[in-house]
């Protein structure tokens, strides 16, 4: 699986950002070995031994203090001058270009939308390996912070404030990330999970995502459907397609397709989505979803009808 | 060297103005942010009216410069000329509770919209900062004319003088900002 | 002090002197001796609380996905944690030396205004009483030590404890800019004659110029405060953004505040380094004006730098240029030192007292906790790293590898003249290694779980998450050995102060003024200040032979200075 580190880049902007990494670390590392290797050096050679006379009284030296001026400032200007130039390469200007994915912030969970098409996610996010994305950033509540190592710089998702930052992934697979600015109960679990597609198969999700979910076909997922509609379910969930609309917590049309629960609380399976939809304080305790009392077979009619949300 | 009061008067004005800068700044920067989009109630103060009690407080620290040449020599005129200061300061406050009174019956309240947040937190603040000064001139007056020989000493006016002079200060800052530049 | 009755006399300690017997003598005094022991005591009580928060957060991250802690309830100890240690453990650490040490130094009787300092003390110590009274009040508050808007706001936190935090560092606040003012005054008017501001002690210097910044930076916060508080008790709508009210607002106010704030905490650390490292190096201290010149340089940066905390916010590239650039260049006055200490230590004759061990640790530790803020300079790094656990590494190297480090450097360097009694050398080393252990091994793998993913404030990780796991239990691990090595040091405090030996007047052969006195110093200080006609004023005495120059040899020398 993919370590979610900012180490192991998988797009050119976090290519980019640990170039930069790895020179200021080498640069650092030469500076620590010269301070400790003095340090260490100083404290054997320089160590009192009995009968020693008193050390010459030295106040200083100006020409010395000068070169360890220059030195160091010649060493932090060079780190400025690539800084910026990293800067360029990671955070271009969008200038007119239309962001590529919309996101909003929520406690605890992830809204995308893709204006393109008007796809709706929560969560997971596709998109299409190899091509350079702008994403759009805001949150509904608190400051949360978009944060995939391996594709992205980190991105403040501020309330009232339209962030913007460019993401890719040089090839398929599965990129976690995480919220990195702490915003409640639950900030440890509103994780992201970054799917990256070859084109053909993200247009495919994409098309997928606007459909709408089939008609529920067994009479246990029928009954599973009002047991929805007729819970306070709809009041916070929109499933396209149905009464429910309501945009409180995540969008559940394609529920079924996903890996994962609650923000990556859970794996997404049966067990955990019945765990999860009546006691969902026991897993996220804090989270915006109270705990539920459901009769056994209303809540396998449920569990019925929202696995097959795919 | 100075003397400590003054030093230590001085030091506190210097933290104060910090204080007040950054309440001002919030003030200019809500109010740039809502002139831009709009929708802000800004334009219901009344400079001429409240430029009246300005020119009170403004005098205040002219009074309270002549109270402190005449003291501790002279302990009746100096006495005359703190009442005088804090008459006046009165009068300032006065006329901000009268605003006050007017804006909230217009409905303009803190938690109605950014101007009133920002106009009552920083005008509140200054008027706090006029009424601590008020019982500072106050108890320099009661050593005026109930103390012994030689209070209230120049030390003490003098740090007094240089806190309401600050006072004074800000609010031109606040007037201009406030009065003139965001209610056009 | 005639040495014949010094011998005859009953050993001296802080517990014998008859004006500081009684709690009354000390409850209502307004010594700035006793004041500034207060202020530590202070400090050690609520470093209790803070180790026990850090103990349990520890715990908490040791194993994935643990239960041991509800979100709620770590959320409520991270906070409390952060606030605890920046402003009840280290703020008063460095208030309490700093008026203890100041009017000696200086060789004066007491501070400028002695009331005025009771009053820093006593509103500290209420404050922090407060502050911990929230969690008998329902919650301790819950947004972190800095506590961004909007999540600050009553529509997500709308339990008192936030409220308490507010006040609680409305009043420590005030204490502290009360104690600042106090510190100038008393530097620029009670210094003896012939201590020209050029012969202060660094000690003094660098105390003098923190008190600036505390002045200048105590506002901030406080501005910050109360418009939290408008918001939360009159609906104001500063930081309502649902309303026009700004999130970044706070954060550029808060960090204003806060990152002079923790120049304001390491600053005077520098001082006790720059008096601890020529003493026990037998050399005067290397570069004393480069020293002192960088220290103003690091103040006025230091109000130039705080959006480096706010490079992923989106402020624009400009923007970040400005903050960037200064960041870097901040570094640059603080490598000086550290080239002048270890200047210093070349060339001298180095006795490793258990002070001198923390100060040279301290160097090095330091350095590593510089290294990675200068790394965070660099913007897009910043982009990276910032918000995860790079960055706890990062301030508790500087904070706890270099203030706490250098603060204990202090504390075995001048227990001996607060108290009349030594530490324990013996028991000091063993202090020394296993905090170095304790120390580095807690905090040196959060580099690298950072650099792993590991966002902050986190109150657990995944499970499937690679090394997250081993790297949190090693740091876990290690945290039992820093709180060990730290109830020793604890101990030996206790315990020296009644089987300590007596110290004496100058039990390192120091030269500053504090020296020239009893340990611990009579209620008045000094029973005769000698005229100051250099930096080092009992090298002299001690060193008729190598009699010192007005300033330092080849500045100055030769001006007979009066």
């Amino acid at each position: 699986m993919n370590i979610p580190s900012p180490l192991i880049p998988a797009s050119s902007q976090a290519r980019d950002l640990d170039q930069l990494f790895q020179v200021v670390l080498i640069i650092s590392v030469a500076i620590f070995l010269v301070v400790a290797g003095l340090v260490i050096y100083n404290a054997f050679r320089y160590r009192q031994r009995p009968g020693d006379a008193l050390p010459k009284q030295d106040h200083g030296n100006h020409r010395l203090e000068i070169a360890w001026t220059i030195v160091p400032l010649i060493i932090v200007t060079v780190m400025f001058l690539l800084s910026v130039r990293t800067m360029h390469l990671v955070d271009p200007l969008p200038l007119d270009r239309k962001p590529d994915i919309d996101i909003v912030a929520h406690q605890w969970w992830w809204e995308a939308h893709y204006p393109a098409t008007g796809a709706v996610t929560a969560n997971e996010i596709h998109i299409p390996a190899g091509k350079k994305l702008l994403f759009r950033i805001t949150s509904a509540d608190v400051v949360h912070d978009f944060w995939v190592p391996q594709l992205a710089q980190k991105i403040d998702a501020v309330p009232g404030q339209m962030n913007v930052a460019w993401i890719s992934a040089d090839r398929p697979g599965v990129y976690l990330g995480a919220c990195a600015e702490y915003c409640g109960a639950e900030h440890a679990w509103m994780r992201v999970r970054v799917v990256a597609q070859p084109q053909a198969e993200f247009e495919r999700w994409q098309q997928h995502q606007l459909r709408l979910p089939a008609a529920p076909t067994s009479e246990q997922a029928s009954r599973g459907f009002h047991v929805f509609m007729n819970r306070p379910c709809s009041n916070c969930h929109r499933i396209a397609g149905t009464p429910a609309q309501g945009r409180i917590g995540p969008d559940l049309t394609h529920l079924g397709s996903r890996k994962t629960l609650a923000a990556g609380v859970l794996a997404n399976n049966p067990g955990n989505l019945a765990a999860w939809v009546t006691v969902p304080q026991q897993y996220k305790p804090g989270s915006n979803m109270p705990n539920f009392q459901f009769d056994p077979q209303q809540l396998k009619d449920l569990i019925a009808y929202l696995k097959e949300l795919k | 060297m100075m003397d400590k009061n003054r030093m230590a008067m001085l030091l506190f004005i210097a933290s104060e103005t910090i204080f007040f800068a950054m309440l001002v700044i919030a003030f200019a920067f809500f109010h740039s942010s809502a002139a831009a989009g709009g929708g802000e109630p800004f334009g219901v103060l009344h400079p001429l009216k409240t430029g009246f009690y300005s020119i009170c407080l403004f005098s205040s620290s002219f009074s309270v410069w002549r109270a402190g040449i005449h003291l501790p020599a002279n302990r009746r005129r100096g006495g005359f000329w703190l009442l005088a200061t804090i008459v006046l300061g009165v009068v300032f406050l006065a006329g901000q509770g009268l605003e006050y009174r007017e804006l909230l019956l217009q409905n303009i309240t803190i938690s109605r919209s950014l101007f009133g947040t920002t106009f009552f937190t920083l005008t509140g603040f200054h008027g706090l900062h006029v009424f601590i000064g008020l019982i500072l001139l106050a108890i320099l007056w009661v050593l005026a004319v109930f103390g012994r020989d030689g209070e209230p000493m120049p030390t003490a006016t003098e740090s007094v003088s240089l806190y309401w002079h600050f006072v004074d200060i800000v609010w031109v800052v606040i007037f201009a900002v406030v009065y003139l530049w965001a209610n056009r | 002090m005639n040495p014949e009755l010094q011998a005859s006399a009953p050993p001296r300690s802080i517990l014998t002197i008859p004006e500081y017997r009684g709690l009354l003598s000390w409850v209502s005094s307004v010594d700035h001796k006793q004041i500034g022991i207060m202020y530590l005591l202070g400090a050690l009580f609520f470093f209790v609380f803070a180790l026990t928060e850090a103990l349990l957060i520890r715990a908490q991250l040791a194993v994935p996905e643990n239960t041991l802690l509800s979100p709620e309830l770590y959320n409520q100890i991270f906070t409390m944690h952060g606030t605890t240690m920046v402003f009840l453990v280290g703020m008063p650490l460095i208030l309490g030396l700093s008026v203890y040490f100041t009017p000696l130094m200086i060789g004066a009787r007491d501070m400028a205004f002695p009331r005025l300092n009771a009053f820093g003390f006593w509103v500290f110590l209420f404050g922090g009483f407060l502050l911990y009274f929230s969690f008998l009040a329902g919650s301790a508050p819950l947004a972190g030590w800095f506590a961004y808007a909007p999540l600050n706001e009553k529509a997500y936190l709308f339990n008192t404890g936030q409220d308490y935090w507010v006040i609680a560092l409305l009043l420590t606040g005030a204490g502290t800019i009360a104690t600042a003012i106090n510190i100038i005054v008393t530097v620029f008017t009670l210094r003896a004659p012939g201590m020209t501001f050029q012969r202060l002690p660094l000690f003094v210097w660098m105390t003098m110029i923190n008190a600036f910044l505390m002045l200048f930076a105590m506002p901030a916060l406080n501005t910050a405060l109360v418009m939290l508080f408008a918001d939360r008790q009159l609906d104001a709508l500063f930081f309502q953004t649902g309303q026009g009210g700004s999130a970044l607002l706070w954060r550029h106010y808060f960090w204003f505040f806060g990152h002079p704030e923790v120049y304001i905490l390491i600053l005077p650390v520098f001082g006790i380094i720059s008096e601890v490292i020529p003493v026990f190096s037998r050399k005067p201290i290397y570069g004393y004006g480069f020293l002192a010149g960088s220290t103003v340089a690091i103040a006025f940066l230091s109000f130039a730098v705080w959006a480096h905390h706010m490079f992923a916010t989106g402020l624009g590239l400009p923007v970040y240029y400005v903050f960037a650039g200064a960041s870097m260049l901040i570094a640059v006055p603080t490598g000086i030192k550290i080239f002048n200490w270890i200047a210093t230590m070349w060339g001298g004759s180095i006795r490793f007292t258990t002070s001198m061990l923390f100060a040279t640790a301290f160097l090095i530790q330091f350095t590593i906790g510089g290294l990675s803020g200068v790394a965070f300079a660099a913007v897009p790094i910043d982009w990276q790293l910032t918000d995860s656990y790079f960055v706890v590494a990062h301030f508790h190297y500087t904070l706890l590898g270099g203030m706490l480090f250098g603060i204990i450097a202090g504390i075995y360097y001048w227990y001996p003249k607060m108290t009349g009694r030594m530490l324990s050398e013996k028991w000091g080393r063993i202090h020394f290694w296993l905090m170095v252990v304790g120390f580095n091994g807690t905090f040196f793998v959060m580099h690298l779980m950072g650099l792993f993913g590991m966002p902050r404030r986190v109150f657990t990780y995944p499970a499937d998450m690679p090394y997250l796991g081993s790297m949190n239990l090693l740091s876990s691990c290690s945290a039992l050995v820093l709180v060990l090595s730290l109830l020793i040091f604890i101990g030996n405090l206790a315990v020296s102060l009644y089987r300590g030996e007596p110290a004496g007047d100058n039990p390192w052969e120091g030269w500053s003024l504090e020296w020239a006195t009893a340990s611990p110093p009579p209620p008045e200080n000094f029973e005769r200040v000698p005229r100051i006609r250099n930096r080092r004023p009992l090298w002299d005495r001690q060193h008729p032979d190598q009699p010192e120059s007005p300033l330092e040899a080849g500045h100055g020398a030769g001006e007979v200075l009066s």
